[in-house]
């Protein structure tokens, strides 16, 4: 039953492979490239009927008082076609836990991801950018005239309140975030204007462009609370050290809340109608919105989010399959596509697929920094081990039984879509060959045990591995889990697979507890603003998590990491103080290219892709794209651009 | 009577208390708190969510206190109608479960009232035309409902939503008037995505009760009085309504106050199956990220359901059966 029933979805795949892309087996998807969202200044502004309407009962002031100043407003470029105006983008969520289902839509940091991953870093609320002093300085321009969605001035003192009362305050965030601290020196900011800042690092800051397209948001994005800004005028009076009768910071957590409806926010759809734990999420159109289209045009040309609360995938699928949902693209199944499908004609929407951004879905990372057993740590930071690793999985099989055929092979860490991707190195090691993983074996001193099925450690124990992971049931990752292990078992390696939940499992593999740790491999874009699955970045570099804290703690804890993997970190050093963009590019290949090369990350199948539901009329939206958080997908195609196309 | 219901009424008192010592245990139990899962869930989307920042928000959430002191604060803000702060959702626990609570009884009552409803006339039907071809189907019908899971009931009410009609069948609003003011149309709206769910739920107790009733009913039906009522002149109706009923439902009654946890844990299941706004939902997510306050205030709230839900079964029998009453 099992069987034929995934065999009527591979046989649904591989005609709608034939019908849309009219080859059934493209290595790659075709990539198209998405041009820059530039465009030239347009001669006169329009606004939203809704707005214009508001006007008119003087609610609200003039558009000309709304927008920046007339050369400092961010002209978007729409994808397909100039929009038009109206609609309710009806999208289904899970709770606060899932805040990346709206707070991907209001993506407007500093800078931005570009559209295309090649392209260099985009303006967003700042127009320009400098350095100065060897990379040391960076003087932001921002544009004027920008104003928060309560119609107050936004100012770059919105900037520094955020880095004296919120960053740099101990009770609200333990430590300056990384990003903001350079050689161990926290960053300084310096006034110019009240639209002109200048960051002073203790050192070339290399990174900070894109670090402030990742985390350059209004604070404090939900419970990752990162940012760089955050609405000095509303928030002071929650501040305990603005208000002297407020004793604690549970009100000012509250308030700057992302949910917060009473909050001021620079993006397209502030949240308007939304008590925690309601059944539906509400965000109604920003009057101050500081983009336009070619046409003059304020944007965004959709009025109004609605986010339905829902408790799990199978909900997410019934929405959508009731027609309740315009345009979805998060927590939606590869499996169910064919039901997708099914629907969509009833429905009115398309069913697209957008890669995702992982270089493997699933990672496997020997633990070379292991301490529970010298012997395993040893074999474990043999290379030829994890080559034979490598080598012994039949990956052609995982897909097939795990990723309905959908998924590519690709070596870890980044996709064909990122600007660092190294195509010599793409599928190293991936082909299946257990002869092969034999020869690594016999190489690396683990002999075959005279039972003639499990191999001998040094010390002349049989070689048993644990795998660890959180991933537990009916994921198609648990399949991947199981079938690598016995791929692994097959060659000698005694494989066992242990599940818990993900508030076990974490503690146990930052804790450096973990033989062979998993999780979902993603980043595969623009990896190098949290490296953690290149070399041993911090706790969270299962492929060495004491290394990784030794780097982190810059060697106060954890252990000193030797050969490949401490070249790595020195590597990274250097990418991180190189500001001409080429230079680090060809730094970071360097990095990717040796990852692969030292086999610290095993992987199965990547490139799965991620079905959507888009409305027919719901228009700008390209139906070739690799999403991924770090982006904020569809964050960076400039969400405010899309819209419902009247008959 | 009063003094029974008052007497009643006392002795739950102590009863609560030991229930929310046992439920802060409970809620305990698993290792970790909110901020290990919350660390887990941050941390994998960027760095900064390290233990440092989350002892940082432990001492702001009070998670460094001993347990004792965190449950006399929780205890302690009861009677001012404070059930704690919620991490999960950045609100107190009061704000939050309000409006689901009250969904919550509403549709167990509405099942409960549907459950007697059908299963009343249902029962004396099977009993006084026992072995007849009605009595047969209706028999098979009831086991057949007895052993299907609600949950399943609610999924293939979801199949038939969806694939037959076409309609939205999740949540309790239709979707054009979700953020419309309240209005008869809209309660309307309201109580017409409430019944199928309050009919699944129904469903089990309903069968539940019908078998009850009919073994109730031919055990009485047999008895002396019943004769005597017969050979009085009665007309059939009295006897069998005013005489055989009044005594036959009493085990039904009693039924009522074990299926009050059942309805309420049918209710959980069917909540997250079909997306109801009820406490159901909200109670899982709360478990599994442990947010500890509202997880336990819920706890506590079903079990004070179930003790009233006791409670008025007992009323019930004691208002219906005046043996209850005097001893």
């Amino acid at each position: 039953m099992m069987d034929s029933t995934r065999i009527a979805r591979r046989e649904f795949f591989r005609r709608s492979a034939i019908a849309t892309a009219g080859a059934a087996s493209a290595v790659y998807f075709p990539v198209g490239r998405i041009p820059l969202a530039r465009a030239a200044a347009p001669a006169a502004y329009a606004e939203a009927p809704l707005l214009a309407d508001l006007v008119r009962q003087g609610k609200l002031p003039p558009l000309a008082e709304r927008l920046p100043a007339p050369d400092d407003i961010l002209v978007v470029k729409p994808f397909e076609e100039i929009g038009q105006y109206g609609g309710t983008w009806r999208m289904v969520w899970k709770g606060p836990a899932d805040f990346h289902a709206y707070g991907r839509e209001n993506y407007d940091p500093v800078l931005r991801w570009p559209r295309d991953p090649h392209g260099p870093i985009q303006p967003g609320l700042a127009k320009r950018w400098q350095f100065s002093d060897g990379g040391k300085t960076l003087t932001l321009f921002f544009r004027k005239g920008l104003r928060w969605s309560d119609g107050h001035p936004w100012t770059v003192d919105d900037i520094i309140f955020w880095w004296e009362d919120i960053e740099t305050n101990k009770e609200l965030t333990a430590a300056p975030h990384s990003e903001w601290v350079v050689n161990d020196t926290p960053m300084t900011l310096e006034k110019v204007d009240d639209v002109t800042i200048r960051l002073k690092f203790a050192g070339p800051n290399g990174l900070v462009l894109q670090e402030l397209a990742f985390h350059g948001n209004q604070w404090p994005l939900n419970f990752e609370r990162f940012g760089f800004f955050a609405p000095a005028h509303y928030l002071k009076p929650f501040h305990p050290k603005y208000t002297t009768a407020i004793k604690d910071y549970r009100l000012f957590n509250e308030k700057a809340d992302d949910l917060n409806p009473e909050r001021p926010a620079m993006t397209p759809w502030p949240v308007s109608v939304y008590r925690p734990g309601d059944a539906k999420l509400i965000a109604a159109r920003n009057p101050y919105y500081w983009k336009v289209d070619p046409e003059g045009r304020q944007l965004p040309y959709i009025d109004r989010l609605e986010l339905t609360l829902v408790e799990n995938n199978e909900a997410v699928a019934a929405q959508a399959l009731s027609c309740q949902v315009d345009m979805q693209y998060r927590n939606m199944d590869l499996k169910k596509f064919p039901l997708f499908a099914s629907k969509a004609k009833d429905c009115d929407y398309r069913v697209i697929r957008w890669l995702s951004a992982s270089g493997s879905q699933l990672f496997f990372w020997p633990n070379q920094s292991y301490d529970g057993d010298p012997v395993l740590r040893k074999i474990f930071q043999d290379k030829n081990f994890r080559i034979a690793l490598s080598v012994a999985i039949d990956r052609a099989k995982i897909n097939s039984v795990a990723y309905l055929d959908q998924g590519q092979i690709n070596a870890p860490t980044v996709v064909p879509d990122s600007a660092y991707f190294v195509p010599a190195v793409a599928q190293m090691y991936q082909e299946y060959d257990p002869k092969k993983a034999a020869e690594h074996l016999d190489a690396a001193g683990l002999k075959m045990g005279p039972d003639g099925k499990t191999r001998l450690r040094p010390d002349g124990r049989p070689l048993e591995v644990t795998i660890e992971t959180w991933l537990t049931g009916g994921s198609a990752d648990l399949d991947a889990i199981q079938l690598a292990a016995s791929d692994w078992s097959a060659v000698g390696v005694k494989t066992a697979v242990k599940t818990m939940s993900r508030d076990l499992y974490w503690p146990r593999a930052t804790g450096n507890a973990v033989q062979i740790a998993t999780w979902n491999g993603d980043r595969g874009i623009a990896p190098f603003v949290d490296p953690i699955y290149i070399f041993p970045f911090d706790e969270r570099s299962w492929m060495a998590p004491a290394f990784g804290t030794y780097y982190k703690t810059k060697g106060r804890q954890g252990e000193k990491p030797v050969g490949a993997l401490a070249e790595m970190q020195t590597m990274f050093d250097q990418f991180k103080a190189t500001v001409d963009r080429a230079k680090q590019v060809a730094i970071g290949k360097r990095l990717v290219q040796m990852a692969v090369e030292e086999c610290t990350t095993i992987c199965t199948v990547g490139l799965v892709p991620v079905p959507l539901i888009v409305k027919t009329n719901f228009r700008n939206v390209p139906e070739h794209y690799t999403q991924d958080w770090i982006i904020m997908s569809p964050g960076n195609l400039d969400t405010v651009q899309f819209f419902f196309k009247k008959a | 009577m009063i003094a029974f219901i008052v007497r009643r009424l006392l002795a739950m008192i102590p009863t609560l208390f030991f229930v929310s010592i046992a439920c802060f245990i409970i809620i305990q139990l698993p290792p970790g708190d909110f901020l290990t899962s919350l660390q887990a869930l941050a941390a994998s989307s960027g760095s900064g969510a390290d233990k440092a920042a989350m002892d940082n928000l432990r001492h702001q959430y009070g998670l460094d206190q001993p347990k004792y002191v965190r449950y006399v604060k929780w205890i302690a803000g009861f009677p001012r109608g404070d059930f704690g702060y919620s991490f999960e959702w950045k609100r107190p626990v009061r704000e939050l479960i309000a409006a689901r609570l009250g969904l919550t009884v509403l549709l167990s009552v509405l099942s409960l009232v549907l459950m007697w409803l059908i299963a009343v006339p249902v029962g004396i039907y099977s009993a006084t035309h026992q072995y007849s071809g009605t009595d047969n189907t209706l028999t098979a019908l009831a086991f057949l409902g007895l052993s299907v899971p609600d949950f399943l009931l609610g999924l293939i009410y979801l199949f038939i939503g969806i694939f037959v009609f076409g309609v939205s069948v999740t949540g309790l609003a239709s979707p054009r008037l979700a953020d419309a003011p309240w209005s008869a149309a809209k309660a309307l709206d309201l109580s017409s995505h409430l019944f199928w769910p309050a009919l699944i739920l129904s469903l089990g107790g309903m069968t539940q009760l019908v078998r009850i009733l009919r073994g109730s009913m031919l055990e009485v039906i047999g008895q002396p009085f019943v004769r005597t009522a017969r050979a009085k002149g009665l007309g059939e109706r009295v006897v069998i309504h005013k005489h055989a009923v009044k005594v036959a439902i009493n085990p039904l009654v009693s039924v009522m106050g074990m299926q009050l946890p059942q309805l309420i844990s049918g209710a959980t299941i069917l909540g997250i199956v079909l997306s109801l706004p009820t406490t159901g939902p909200m109670f899982i997510r709360a478990l599994t990220s442990q947010d500890m306050y509202l997880a336990g205030t819920f706890l506590l709230f079903l079990a004070l359901m179930l003790m009233i839900g006791n409670l008025l079964a007992d009323v019930a029998l004691a208002w219906i059966d005046p043996r209850i009453r005097y001893r």
